[in-house]
Order: C-alpha cells, then structure tokens, then sequence
C-alpha cells in the first residue's frame, strides 16, 4: 500500500511538473541563501573571536590579582616559570606566552599619542597568535640590536609614521619614573582588534624590561588550548593552582565579543525564520491551490473506501517529496557554496573600512558547521508540512460527495 | 438468496441551501432488498435517486432515518467505521467514472483491494479475472484520460467488483455513454450479479436499462411511488 501511496504522491508531482519545480526551487533558495548568510555571519563572528584570542587574550589569560582594575608594574606575575613549566607539561595546551605592558606614550617630532607599550617575544607571539600574519607594512622582526618597534595600523596612521621612522616610546617605570627610548618603526600590524591597533606598541621582551625596569614578572600569559571545550577545566585547575592570580576566559575580558556571538545567534534565527516564513507562505499557496484542486480526486478515494488518514498520507507524502528535494538542492548548493567561501574567502574589501571598525577582517572566511544543516532540514520539513494542514482540514470538512461535486 | 440484506427505514433527508430555505429530498423512504438481487431505482430528475443511493452507500448522511446492510448499521456511525464499510463491503460506480486520474487502469481496479491489504499475486490475479469479464484486459495499463468513456466506466465497474463487495450502488451508470456501450455495460453488469452473487443497485431513467432489473423502485418528489417485482 505504501507503494501506491508514493506512486500517487510522486505521479501527482509529475503530473504538475512545473509548479512541483518552482517550489522545489523556492525552497532550495532560500535554503541556499540561509546557509550563505549563516556560514558568512558566523564568520565574521569568529573572525572576531579569533582575532581577539589570537592577537590579545588568548582563550585563558592570567593576570596579578588586581592588575586589571589598576594596571601597574608593581602587579605582576612573578610565578612566571612555574606557570609556564605547567603549561608546557599540559597536553591540552597548543601554546603560550608572556607579555609585560605598560601605558605609556609614542610621539614624533610632530605628534604623540597616547599607547600600550607590549614587552613581547615576537618567535613566541608567532607561534602562539600567528602574529606575523597581522602585518601588512615592515618586517617581522625588532632588527639585531633590538630596537625596532611594530605599530598598530590606526597608531601609525595618526601618528603619520612610516617603517623605517623614528619614535620615541616613553612610559612609567617600576621606580615611578619617567623613561624613554628611542625605536626604529620596523613594522606595522592589523590585527582587527580594535583597541590594538589603535593603541599598541610591541617592543622587544628585554628592551621593555629594561625600558620598565622590571627584570623579573609579566604583566599577562595568555593561553591557547588544543580544543576549546578544555577551557572551563584548565581555567578552574590553573585557578586552584595558583589562587593569588586571576584566571579569566576571554568571553570575561571580552565581552561584547560574546554578546557579539549570541546576537548573531540572534539574527540567524530571525532570518531563519523570515526566509522560512516566506518560502512557507510559497509553499502554503502551492499547497493549497493543489489540495482544493484536487479536491474531487480525494473525494473519490474517500467514497471508494479509502480512509481519511491515508489520504493525508498521501498528501503529507507530497509535500515531504518536495521539502526532501528542494532540502537537497538547496543543501547542495548551499553547501558548495559555503565550502567555496570557506576557502577562498568572500571578500569585503568595499566595506573594509567599515568592518575593521568593528573589529573584522575585509576578507570574511566561512564557518561550516553540521548543525546548519540539521536546523535547515527541520525548518524545511516544518514549513513543508505545516503548508498542508489548512488544505486538510478544509479536505477534512467536506464528506466524499460534497468533495466530488465541488468541482 | 432471498434473505433481505440490505434495509432502507424511514429515510429522511432535508438539505438547506438558504437560510430559511428547506428542500425535502427523501421523505420517509423504507424499502428492503434481497441478497443478490439486480434493482433498478428510477424517476425524474430530482426525485431523489442519487440521493437515496449516496445514504445507502455512506457517503451522505439522512437527516432521519436508519440504513442497515447485513445486520451492519450505515448511518450515524464514526467516519473511520464507514470508511472501513465502504472498503470491504460496498462498490460504487459514478455516472462520471470518478477513476483516480494518476493511476492506471490496473493500479484503479487493484487499489480497493490494495486498500483490504490482500497480498499482491491475488490483486493481479482477481484484476485479471474481472478485467477478462469486462473486456478490458487490454487497456490495463493505460491512463484514465487515454480511455473512452464507455471504457472508463468498465474501469469502474471493474474497481467495484475487483474488491467482492456485498452491494455495489450504481448511479445512473450508462448516463454518459452511447446506447451500444449502455447495453453491453448493463450486460456485463447483469452477468456479474448473476456470476459473482453480488447485489446490484444501479438508479437510471434509461427505459432501456431499466428494462434489464428484477426489482424497480419508481422515486417520486422524494418518495416511493412503486416498489415492483420481476420475474
């Protein structure tokens, strides 16, 4: 019987081949523009995320109690080593480091801004954060007697500097005394992070310590782990660990990052639901149309003995075909077209300005993940399937004859 | 033979097309038949035939009244119940054919009995049995709209039989078609009541059909005018 159920069902579809395919299309559409906008927005968030872990807080950052709410160098990590033995020995630890940092000032001959001065260790920052990957002028490197100094990219467009250019870095040191040293300008990174490039100076480890006069401690270690979900675990072991220091995820010291992540979680249902709400509507009509028009062909199946559910069987079969096939084309296209953008990226050049505002690359990456798919699948079949219900109950209200002679 | 299988009591029917407008279709009808027999119900337009037909079958339902079919009763039970009674007891022929236009004219007499659950070899079996009765094993497998209309209603009385009901209800089925294709489909319908025992009830105002039945019930403004006896 199931048999002749499907045979009813798909005949039917055939038999109304083009209204069958525009819905199909309908539904692959915007499936299709769905899975685009979730695998491009999620992107950018996490482009967002990356680059704030990456150039910045790393996914746990540890900090001297009380150096966030009053950064100053008598606030330092002094457990440097045996936090970075632990560290080292912790499988689910892919990376690490230590900076020292300090406000301060960088001035020209011309212009002075205020800043962050950064001690960092550029062959760790490279491999922990990838930060050689941020720099768009210059070299990677403070040169051989360690003198050079990279700027973030808004830094060094205020301060209208140039590589090779010539900056005085002066800032508190630990004797609460002004001190000042004069740097060469060898690179300039965007990082996307907003108060980075806006504000940060990286100088050489052992020039910051010299420059702070601070031979022991740093100000931050930040940390970057194997797999996301050992974070919560390792925060709360390195907190037991080392009780006197502030253990924080990089949601606590970005938060809007994470408000970022759920309002885009947001927004993606809200689209979810217009475009479904919309393709539903599509699919209602078609539905509908094709129920009341077929209305004398149930109503015969129901005089000769065929019952009602069967009936919304084959009914229900109808509308599961044409959900299943525009789920799969618009799965498919979607699909590819994420897996292109994944790779090759969709660039936003034209809106770059506007995007580094809020910390985004120019170049949006797609994210992939199972669940678009899945959630996709269920708001097709719900959309499908819903669009039916009004058909049969209208099916529903007439008996056999009354359904025969309507038309 | 001549157990009385099939009762008709004090059938009333009122339908309301206006708000204060009443039309008494069937007034009081009561009438029995016989197991097996081959009844013609005629009158004029509007007495009431399709109407007494559509209650008898369950498709409609009598404003009072009662219909029993062997001991079964028809009116005022649960749709799902009449359904099931149509399925395995009752075969319709339309005066419009009514086949299911997607399938063809094997899947149309194959899909009661499909509907019964009978296994696959005994729907070929039994399609094929009556498609050979009807002179339509050649068009088995074509579609509705590939068929003549005197074809189309052999289809359907081949759905109705295929599936051995205890009645089939046949509303007026020679109205569309030619007075050859008429004759030879009342012939075939005579030599399936005789052959397959099944009780045939068919409404016409066809003298020539009406010609053909054992028992004659003369409908009139919604009443029973006659109620006569044949040979």
């Amino acid at each position: 019987m199931f048999r002749i159920t499907c045979r009813i069902a798909w005949a039917s579809l055939a038999r109304r081949g083009s209204r069958s395919l525009l819905v199909v299309l309908m539904i692959a559409m915007s499936l299709w523009g769905l899975l685009f906008l979730e695998g491009i927005y999620d992107g950018m968030t996490e482009q967002m995320i990356s680059n704030a872990i990456r150039s910045d807080s790393g996914q746990i950052s540890l900090f001297a109690a009380g150096y966030r709410q009053d950064p100053d160098l008598d606030r330092l990590i002094s457990q440097t080593e045996e936090v970075g033995r632990l560290l080292d020995n912790d499988r689910r630890v892919r990376s690490h480091v230590q900076r020292l940092r300090q406000d301060g000032l960088a001035a020209t001959a011309h212009y002075a801004r205020s800043v962050t001065v950064f001690g960092v260790d550029l062959g760790a920052e490279r491999a922990h954060g990838r930060l050689d990957r941020y720099l768009i002028a210059g070299a990677y490197d403070f040169g051989d007697r360690k003198k050079g100094v990279l700027l973030g990219a808004r830094l060094a467009d205020k301060l209208k500097v140039k590589i090779g250019g010539k900056l005085i870095v002066s800032a508190q040191n630990s004797a609460q005394e002004v001190a000042g040293v004069a740097l060469t300008i060898t690179g300039i990174v965007r990082a996307n992070n907003m108060a980075l490039d806006e504000a940060a100076v990286f100088i050489d480890m052992d020039k910051a310590r010299e420059l702070f006069m601070t031979p022991t401690g740093v100000s931050q270690i930040c940390v970057i782990l194997q797999d996301e979900q050992d974070i919560a675990a390792l925060r709360q072991e390195l907190q037991q660990r080392f009780p006197d220091l502030e253990v924080l995820r990089w949601d606590e010291i970005y938060p809007a990052l994470l408000q970022g992540r759920v309002m885009m979680k947001g927004f993606n249902l809200v689209m979810s639901l217009l475009i479904f709400g919309v393709a539903g509507l599509g699919i209602f009509g078609v539905m509908v149309v094709s129920v009341l028009e077929r209305l004398r062909e149930f109503g015969i199946m129901l005089a000769i003995g065929t019952s009602f559910s069967r009936v919304r069987q084959i009914i229900f079969t109808e509308s599961f075909i044409l959900g299943a096939t525009g789920y799969l084309a618009g799965s498919l296209l979607g699909g590819a077209t994420l897996v292109y953008f994944y790779h090759h990226g969709l660039d936003l050049t034209v809106f770059s300005q506007g995007l580094q505002e809020f910390g985004m690359d120019a170049i949006t990456y797609a994210v992939i993940r199972p669940q678009y798919f899945l959630t996709a699948f269920g708001a097709v079949m719900l959309a499908t399937l819903v669009s039916v219900l009004i058909p049969l109950r209208l099916l529903k209200k007439s008996n056999p004859i009354e359904a025969i002679n309507k038309v | 033979m001549n157990s009385s299988f099939l009762e008709v009591k004090n059938i009333s029917k009122t339908f309301q097309p206006g708000r204060d407008v009443q039309v008494a279709a069937l007034a009081d009808i009561t009438l029995s038949f016989n197991r097996g027999e081959f009844v013609v119900i005629h009158g004029p337009s509007g007495s009431g035939k399709t109407t007494l037909l559509n209650i008898m079958g369950g498709l409609d339902s009598p404003t009072s009244g009662d219909v029993i079919l062997d001991g079964e009763k028809v009116t005022g039970v649960p749709e799902k119940q009449l359904s099931r009674l149509r399925r395995d007891h009752i075969g319709f022929v339309f005066q419009a054919y009514n086949l299911i236009p997607v399938l063809t004219a094997r899947e149309n007499i194959e899909y009661v009995m499909q509907l019964q659950g009978r296994g696959r070899l005994e729907c070929t079996n039994r399609t094929q049995q009556v498609a050979e009765k009807l002179a339509i094993d050649k068009l088995l497998d074509k579609l509705p709209n590939q068929l003549s209309g005197g074809q189309q209603q052999r289809v359907a009385v081949a759905r109705a039989v295929a599936s051995s009901p205890k009645l089939i209800l046949a509303d007026e089925p020679t109205a569309n078609l030619d007075s050859k294709s008429a004759a030879g489909l009342m012939d075939m319908m005579q030599a399936l009541n005789e052959d397959e025992g099944i009780t045939i009830i068919f409404s016409s105002h066809d003298p020539l059909v009406i010609g053909k039945a054992k028992h004659s019930v003369l409908l009139r403004d919604g009443m029973v005018a006659s109620d006569e006896f044949f040979g």
